[in-house]
């Protein structure tokens, strides 16, 4: 679970171009959303895509996806259970 | 004697950074960052979102920050943004093609496509600066003192808006052109704009 912590982190990073930010500057439980890293809705849809891309997994559900994008650690959790890729 | 006045250009060009008829920086070929990154960081910008943005919104971008020189929070209701350019965002569009034109690999980047439109450059310049005027962008054959100008003098015309930031921004296939000004009607003894005095800042 720390390895996809991790690499989730990396990943968010560069598909989000949060070029000032670090894997280390990014607390696993504080929200993506608001405050935390301060994500726009933009982002959001970019998680979709790296959700399907990378993952195997189709978020259909917009409310799902509130839950899902919580955090990284919510993000590894659901991409734990449902991956197929 | 009143009237529309430079009050600050920037001429960014493959090569440097002109601002105040001074290179303020010039590309290293050394450096590993893209040349309008080098720019940012030369400057000491400290704006995250520049990092999101596609290049024709970066160069633009990089423009204004050195002429608007304005720290201040306040919205400037009077301000507008106007800018022109000839390869509207076709740059960013070669982008998002590329996100689907493979059906097996068909994933379309939602932060590419949000910059397929040329006017979202000078939207980004307007929420920068909290420029609550017009923003508009223009899309010319080529590069033309005489439309910037006459747009710049329309706008004004009204007594409504007194600065307005903007000028020509190109970027396409890797070669940046850009000439911003900020121009404002006042009584300082500075450069009226005019077609000539816009074409010098070009040639410069």
């Amino acid at each position: 679970m720390e390895d996809l912590v991790l690499e989730l982190k990396k990943k968010i990073i560069e598909v989000l171009n949060l070029e000032e930010v670090k894997p280390e500057d990014i607390n696993e439980n504080a929200p993506l959303f608001g405050e935390g890293l301060g994500l726009d809705s933009i982002d959001a849809l970019e998680l979709i895509v790296l959700m399907e891309k990378d993952y195997g997994i189709k978020l259909a559900n917009a409310a799902a996806g509130r839950d899902v994008f919580k955090s990284v650690k919510t993000m590894a959790d659901y991409i734990t259970a449902n991956r197929t890729k | 004697m009143k009237g529309l006045k430079i009050m600050s250009y920037c001429r960014i060009t493959d090569a440097s950074v002109i601002f105040y008829d001074r290179e303020v920086v010039v590309y290293n070929p050394k450096d590993e960052d893209p040349w309008l990154l080098q720019i940012y960081k030369a400057k000491d910008i400290h704006y995250p979102k520049f990092h999101k943005m596609d290049n024709l919104c970066k160069a633009g971008f990089l423009g204004a920050e050195m002429v608007v020189n304005d720290d201040s929070q306040e919205n400037k209701e009077n301000w507008a943004v106007v800018t022109f350019n000839r390869s509207s965002s076709l740059d960013d569009d070669t982008s998002y093609q590329k996100t689907i034109e493979n059906a097996d690999n068909y994933f379309p980047a939602p932060s590419v496509f949000v910059y397929t439109l040329p006017n979202i450059l000078s939207g980004e310049i307007a929420i920068r600066h909290k420029i609550m005027g017009e923003s508009v962008h223009y899309i010319t054959k080529e590069f033309s003192a005489e439309r910037i100008c006459e747009a710049f003098n329309d706008l004004a015309s009204d007594g409504k808006i007194d600065t307005i930031v903007g000028g020509w921004a190109e970027y396409f296939q890797g070669h940046v052109d850009v000439l911003m000004l900020k121009v404002s009607v006042n009584e300082e003894d500075k450069q009226l704009l005019t077609i000539n005095n816009i074409l010098k800042l070009w040639k410069i």
